[in-house]
């Protein structure tokens, strides 16, 4: 005898919080699985913010009946940041009672009853674009708002594969082995930099000059030395055809915590320092430390030959140094 | 027999001679992976992570060995700046901003000296352990504070710039404040 209240499949729950949707996109351009294969035979896909079909009370009382009557049975995947300020009402999931059921609560009522919580894309995992200065709705990452693990899937957007394969990983074996920011390392193992087709220009120091040049994007701000993910090999588009590098722009390091506030501007090698009321570039503070050290030594140097401190040394130290003319002092008193 | 009175010992001679050249390996090649340029001496960026990577190495095991006879002989009392040091700044940097034309004789190091080197002792680790998070995976555990590899990257070359300060101005002083004491770092004696 069936029971209908155990599910056949695993059931999976894809809240939409600040998102611009273009994680729920490239997930549809998954293959191998794809992603009719993942709600026909792999999952069940009980609640999807972006093609569920239905709205409002409906669409809300599927979550109601997954947190009451399938604790533990379901992954909570959520895709965007969640904002804090005015207690969250900056996203809105729906009305439960008649009153604004936001994101925060959401997420914290949902994750607490869930199996597993998948953070998808670099907002959610990381805070990501809208928890981007001035950050007006005081976004923040899911883990930020759980006290419990999530495992995150960052980029921005996910790599389908990425995220299709952590929910395949998750439902047939369970947890992969993830890394210290909860990466399956599976996919974020090794840096882009050490997986890229161009690491040979790279080693031989031929360079780009401007995006569009068929060389090693370095010089223009790749931020593929520091980016653990494997774009270069799984690569994008569906079927796997093209990556950022491969379409002659540098990585920008998407799927990186810091994204996007601590590696802009995209273009340069390290990102700006920002004070209060200043912006410097890396460069910059260099060349100012530079001409600091050296107006400080160069105005020390000026002053012991003006004073005669260096003729003192000279004629001290240096062999035969007692035979050497010292020009008079300029002040009086240095005698 | 020599009767003069020995400045630097063998083994503190040996080690500078060893990590005095790494960091300015360390320098033009980590400048060169900064900005590619063969203005720092190199032209293949192979060759400057290669050059990078023996130097690390060998500054790091000479600083190490640094430390230890340091704490063995107890010469890191002669270093570290302390109370006294203070005390005898103001002298001493109105001496070097040319206010008063007293020269003092410090035991071994003066205190801008002893300022100078142990910010460089400091500056070190903070290069091995933001360079090593850049290089290998798992120590970005000991950086996950600063908030991702792009701040650490930050943070290396910053303390590099601090580094070129420093020695910069550590050579202009061995090169003009007393040519015996410079002597001194190759044989030993002042
Ligand atoms: S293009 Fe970027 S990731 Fe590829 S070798 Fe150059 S710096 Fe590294």
């Amino acid at each position: 005898m069936v029971n209908e209240d155990v599910p056949a499949k695993p059931l999976i729950i894809w809240l939409g919080t600040n998102t611009c949707a273009g994680d729920m996109l490239s997930l549809l351009n998954a293959k191998d699985p794809g992603y009719q294969e993942l709600i026909s035979s792999i999952a069940e896909l009980r609640f999807d913010y972006l093609l569920g079909a239905s709205e409002g009370s409906d669409a809300i009382n599927v979550l109601d009946d997954l947190q009451k009557n399938h604790k533990a049975a379901y992954i909570l995947v959520v895709e965007g940041s969640i904002p804090t300020r005015s207690n969250g009402l900056y996203s809105v999931i729906g009305y439960r009672n008649g009153k604004a059921w936001t994101a925060l609560q959401a997420v914290r009522e949902l994750g607490a009853e869930a199996r597993y919580v998948v953070a998808a894309g670099t907002c959610a995992a990381f805070g990501g674009i809208y928890a981007a200065a001035p950050n007006p709705s005081k976004c923040v990452s899911l883990q930020a708002v759980l006290d419990r693990k999530v495992i995150n899937v960052p980029g921005c957007p996910i790599n389908p594969e990425w995220m299709m394969g952590t929910l395949n990983h998750l439902i047939q074996y369970g947890e992969p082995a993830l890394d210290d920011y909860s990466r399956p390392k599976l996919f974020y193992g090794e840096t882009i930099h050490n997986l890229c087709q161009r690491r040979d220009y790279f080693d031989n120091s031929i360079f780009a000059a401007k995006p569009g040049e068929p060389w090693c994007m370095y010089k223009i701000g790749c931020k593929g030395p520091v980016t653990y993910a494997d774009c270069p090999v799984r690569q994008w588009n569906g079927e796997h055809l093209s990556w950022p590098v491969k379409a002659n722009t540098p990585c920008i390091g998407c799927a990186s915590p810091e994204f996007p506030d601590g590696d802009v501007p995209f273009f340069e090698h390290l990102p700006d320092i920002k004070l209060p009321g200043i912006k410097v570039t890396a460069n910059r503070v260099g060349l100012l430390t530079g001409v600091v050290t050296a107006l400080g030594i160069g105005a020390h140097l000026m002053g012991s030959i003006l004073t005669g401190r260096l003729a003192e040394t000279l004629k001290k130290d240096l062999p035969g140094g007692s035979k050497l003319k010292i020009r008079p002092r300029l002040k009086k008193g240095h005698k | 027999m020599n009767w003069k009175k020995q400045r630097h010992s063998g083994t503190a001679r040996l080690l500078h001679w060893v990590y005095a050249p790494a960091v300015l390996a360390l320098i033009l090649s980590g400048l060169y992976i900064h900005s590619p340029s063969r203005a720092f001496g190199f032209k293949r960026m192979d060759s400057a992570r290669k050059t990078h990577a023996v130097a690390q190495f060998l500054l790091l095991n000479s600083y190490v060995a640094r430390i230890c006879y340091g704490m063995k002989d107890k010469n890191y009392k002669e270093i570290i700046p302390n109370r006294k040091t203070l005390k005898a700044m103001p002298k001493f940097l109105k001496y070097e901003f040319f206010l008063s034309e007293k020269k003092k004789e410090y035991p071994k190091y003066n205190p801008g000296q002893k300022i100078l080197i142990t910010s460089l002792a400091g500056l070190i680790p903070v290069q091995i352990i933001t360079g090593m998070a850049l290089y290998f995976k798992p120590l970005q555990r000991a950086v996950k504070t600063a908030g991702g590899l792009n701040p650490v990257r930050w943070l290396h070359y910053l303390a590099a710039l601090m580094m070129v300060s420093s020695v910069s101005v550590h050579l202009y002083f061995t090169l003009t404040n007393s040519l015996k004491k410079l002597k001194s770092i190759f044989t030993g004696y002042a």
